[in-house]
Formats: structure tokens, C-alpha cells, sequence
């Protein structure tokens, strides 16, 4: 058994390396699709991210004039707290705003400097209930809540919020549907790869089955073959990945503090690697298995 | 599977064919008609020219075609109703010889026959203690590490009946294996069958070469355009 295993293995990798050139163009090609995949699921995850915590976060802003009364502040946060679209109400003063600010600056705080009084208004944040969250009543409430005393301005993310969520979700399907060419490609390549292996070692494979080989012993290293392929082209991808991840990141300063956290949610996590080299072990699988049966006559 | 009777006769007889027919595409008649017994510890010739059937008969035999019609039992198994997956415990049970050599280029003598030792799932030390005693059998020890094809002709064919019995077969059955030699070498070869048979091991060999097979003085069957005609004994 553990001969066995040793041998399908060990032709497995034998084989690949005897691939030379054909074993290479394979790995690259599976490594250039899945670095396209690759490429859109980091863009997916991130703007995903990045809209469901713009939905949490900014749902409706509403600016105080700074020359509003204490009875006025009263009046206002209790008429749009009984609003029915308002889930919540958080109420920021101007000192808080600062303070915010100043925090998310954090290390760039010179840039402050020179402001002379607090330029920043007191604001409420509303919360909005979910079956209120459509960009027509959000429009109807905030064009009735700048009409209220007090108030200088309401502004609300919702609008381009869903039309980045269109975005993604196109690009989840592009991403979908280029994903699934590029990896039948793939599987292509693998395959024809696999057959020069095959005719490569047809002799060998003759004399096996006349001397009682199982189809199973003598398929295995060359399913073995094509899930190395897969595997290698797959972690190829991701190092090129993770290397264009890190130029972009530091090229364009991702980790600034002024962009919301998501923006700094890293890498895939480890999980979606392993599922992304799994992947690749299945695609290669596949062509392996297609060139196998169609070439592999027994 | 058969009748008890069958099961019984099949123990006796190593190889029996009934009534079998094969055809190839609309009316290339390969085999007509054939009823053939071997019996266990036989030693059997196949003669004819080429192209009367005796590739065709040995491919039934290990089960690389299926007949048009008929029956064929290996050791009592009937192989034509076998599953496929029954076809390499067959095979591990016969040991099969080309008329060219079917070594591998690229390995030694010895890794020729290892490769076998591996394919069955021997354990290493067995089969390396085999590999020995069969390359000393066929009188070739001295060249275990040489490619086969610095080998003559005659070596490489034994080197291929060594191989052959590697699995300790029931049943040799050997393709025209002197149809690459001079009558020399044939004879040699011919001889090492003849002892492989004196140790129990049933032998079938297709030849073209009539010389050669009444020399032998065994069993010699004709097939003429994929019939049986005649048979010495």
C-alpha cells in the first residue's frame, strides 16, 4: 500500500518534471487564470466590504447650523427621532467632530494646524431602518429634514452606495463567467499536457496492463500530474498576487487612515488561499482526467 | 458460471475455447468456428501463416478482445462474461510474450522486470530474490544492469520470458517470440520455453516457423484463415 502510494506519487512528480516545457506552460497558464480570478475576487471582497460598512456607518448625516439654539437642537433631535424611518440618532457636537477627526489623522495631525476656530459642524447620524433603506424615501426624508430649522445640510451615501453595489454585483458575474472560461481553459491545457504524457509513456503504460496493472494504479500518477499543475499554477498566482497586492497597497497608501477599514482588510484570508490552490488541484484533476479517458484506451 | 462439471473440467483443462468466432468490422472473419483444449502443464504450438488467426486467438486468450461469439474459460473462468475489473487479476495469472520484446528502452534489464514485481504489489526483497533467480533461469545474471537494447535479439527475448514470469504464471503464451531470431537463437529461445513448461507452467506459442515446432515434437495446432484444420500430437 505504502509502496504503492510511494510510486503513484513519486510518477506523479517524475512525470511532471519529464513534462519539461509542456509541465511549465501548463503551471503558467493555470497560474495567469487564476491570477485573473484572482484579481477579481480581491476586488469583489474588498468593495463588498467596503459597501456593507458604509451601509452600517454613514446611512444619513444631518449638519447643524452652528448658530443653533439649545431649544432648537431639542426640538429638532426629538421631531427626527419621530420619523419613522429613523432607527437611531447620534448626536456629534462640534468638539467631537474635531476630536474625531483629529483621531482618524492620527500621525498626520499637522494638518490641522492652521485651522483656526472648528470648522466642523455638530451633527446628527441616523440610523435608518431596513425596510426604509431605498434611495427614494431616503431622498423623500432628507429632503424634509433640510427644511427643518437648524439644519445647513443632509447628506446621505445611499445613492452611490447602491450604485457601487451594482458594480460589484456585475462584477461578481464577470468575474463568474471569466473565471469559469479561463478554468475550462485550463483544464484544456492540463489535459493536452497530460496526453503528451500519456504517449510519452505509452509503452510503459502497454506492458503494465499485460502484466495485470488495475486501470487505478495506472491512471494515478497521471491524475497526480495534472493536480501538481493545477496546485503549482494556483500558488504561482497567488505570489504574484500578493506581491502586486503589496505594491498597489503601499503605492497608493491604502492603509491611510482617512479610508474606511475595510479598505485595510489585507490579503485573502487563508482559508480562500487553500480553496484557491484546492481549486487548482480540481481543475487539474479534471483535464487529467479528461486526457486519461480519451487517450489512456483500456 | 457454468454447470459444477465445467468448474471441474476447467481445473484439468487450462485454456478451453467453444465454438468461438471473431469478427472484425462487417466481414473480416479473424477466428471461425474454433474449439480449442489445452491442458494444464501442456505445451501447445500455434501454427499458420500470418493472418491466420493466431494473434487473434492469444488476444482472446488474455482477455485484450472479446470473441464475435462463443465461450472461453481460463482455469475454469469463463473471461468472456468477466467484468473488466476481473481482467487484471487474469492477467497477473498469465504470462504474455511479443514477437518484439515489448522491453523498455529506457530502463535496465533489471527495472524491466521490477517494474512487474511493482505493478502486482510484490514486496521489494521478494521480488528483487526474483528477479535473480529469473534472470539466472534464462542465463542472463551478468547483464542485469544493461539497457535492453544492447542486448542481441535472442537475450532480449529472453529477457521478456523472464519478465513473463515474473508473476509465476499459469500459462505462457507467447506471440511468434522467435520471429525477430535467426534459427539459432529461435532454437535457444524454443528451449527455454520448452524447460519453463517442465517446470508446470502451461505453454501456448503462436509460430509461423513449422520447422521449428516439429523439432519441439509437442502439440501443434493449425489455423487457416481463423480455422482449426489439422493437428499433430
Amino acid at each position: 500500500m505504502i509502496e504503492k502510494l510511494k510510486h503513484i506519487l513519486a510518477h506523479g512528480l517524475i512525470n511532471l518534471i519529464r513534462a519539461g516545457w509542456g509541465g511549465i506552460a501548463s503551471i503558467a497558464t493555470i497560474g495567469v487564470s487564476f491570477v485573473i480570478i484572482g484579481i477579481f475576487l480581491l476586488l469583489v471582497l474588498h468593495l463588498n466590504a467596503l459597501v456593507a460598512e458604509w451601509k452600517e456607518q454613514f446611512q444619513v448625516s444631518v449638519f447643524l447650523d452652528d448658530r443653533i439654539t439649545p431649544t432648537q437642537l431639542e426640538i429638532l433631535g426629538k421631531r427626527i427621532q419621530n420619523e419613522a424611518a429613523v432607527k437611531a440618532t447620534t448626536f456629534t457636537t462640534k468638539e467631537e467632530a474635531l476630536a474625531n477627526f483629529r483621531r482618524e489623522l492620527k500621525g498626520q495631525e499637522s494638518l490641522l494646524e492652521g485651522l483656526g476656530d472648528n470648522p466642523l459642524p455638530a451633527s446628527f447620524q441616523l440610523k435608518i431602518r431596513e425596510g426604509y433603506q431605498s434611495p427614494d424615501t431616503l431622498k423623500r426624508l432628507s429632503a424634509f429634514l433640510s427644511r427643518l430649522e437648524g439644519v445647513e445640510d443632509v447628506q446621505y451615501g445611499q445613492e452611490w452606495i447602491e450604485r457601487i453595489s451594482n458594480i460589484v454585483r456585475i462584477m461578481k458575474l464577470l468575474g463568474i463567467i471569466i473565471g469559469s472560461v479561463l478554468t475550462l481553459g485550463s483544464a484544456m491545457i492540463v489535459s493536452n499536457t497530460i496526453r503528451l504524457a500519456v504517449y510519452a509513456r505509452a509503452s510503459e503504460i502497454e506492458i503494465m496492463r499485460l502484466v495485470g496493472a488495475t486501470k487505478a494504479y495506472i491512471r494515478a500518477p497521471f491524475l497526480v500530474e495534472g493536480m501538481l499543475q493545477g496546485s503549482l499554477g494556483a500558488l504561482l498566482a497567488l505570489g504574484l498576487l500578493f506581491a502586486a497586492y503589496r505594491f498597489v497597497a503601499l503605492t497608493f497608501n491604502l492603509t491611510s487612515p482617512l479610508l474606511p477599514t475595510a479598505a485595510n482588510r489585507g490579503f485573502l484570508e487563508s482559508s480562500m488561499m487553500a480553496s484557491l490552490v484546492g481549486g487548482g488541484a480540481m481543475i487539474g484533476a479534471l483535464g487529467s482526467s479528461i486526457a486519461v479517458r480519451r487517450f489512456l484506451k483500456m | 458460471m457454468g454447470s459444477k462439471k465445467e468448474v471441474y473440467q476447467g481445473c484439468l483443462a487450462m485454456i478451453q475455447m467453444f465454438h468461438v468466432y471473431k469478427t472484425f468490422g462487417k466481414d473480416l472473419e479473424a477466428l471461425v468456428d474454433v474449439d480449442l483444449h489445452v491442458h494444464k502443464g501442456e505445451f501447445v504450438f500455434l501454427a499458420g501463416s500470418s493472418g491466420a488467426g493466431k494473434s487473434t486467438l492469444l488476444r482472446l486468450t488474455f482477455r485484450d478482445e472479446l470473441p464475435t461469439s462463443g465461450q472461453i474459460l481460463v482455469n475454469g473462468r469463463n473471461i468472456v462474461r468477466m467484468k473488466s475489473r476481473a481482467v487484471p487479476p487474469l492477467r497477473r495469472t498469465l504470462g504474455i510474450v511479443f514477437q518484439d520484446f515489448k522491453l523498455l528502452r529506457d530502463r535496465t534489464v533489471e527495472e524491466n522486470l521490477t517494474l512487474v514485481a511493482r505493478v502486482v504489489g510484490m514486496p521489494t526483497l521478494e521480488g528483487q530474490r526474483r528477479v535473480e533467480q529469473l534472470l539466472k533461469l534464462v542465463g542472463l545474471s551478468h547483464k542485469a544492469k544493461t539497457p535492453p537494447y544492447k542486448l542481441s535479439g535472442g537475450e532480449q527475448q529472453r529477457v521478456a520470458i523472464a519478465r513473463a514470469l515474473m508473476n509465476d504464471p499459469l500459462i505462457l503464451l507467447a506471440d511468434e517470440p522467435t520471429g525477430n531470431l535467426d534459427a539459432e537463437l529461435a532454437a535457444d529461445v524454443i528451449r527455454l520455453l520448452l524447460e519453463v513448461n517442465e517446470r508446470g507452467t502451461t505453454v501456448l506459442v503462436a509460430t509461423h516457423d513449422l520447422k521449428l515446432a516439429k523439432e519441439a515434437g509437442r502439440r501443434t495446432v493449425f489455423l487457416k484463415q481463423g480455422r482449426i484444420v489439422e493437428e499433430w500430437s
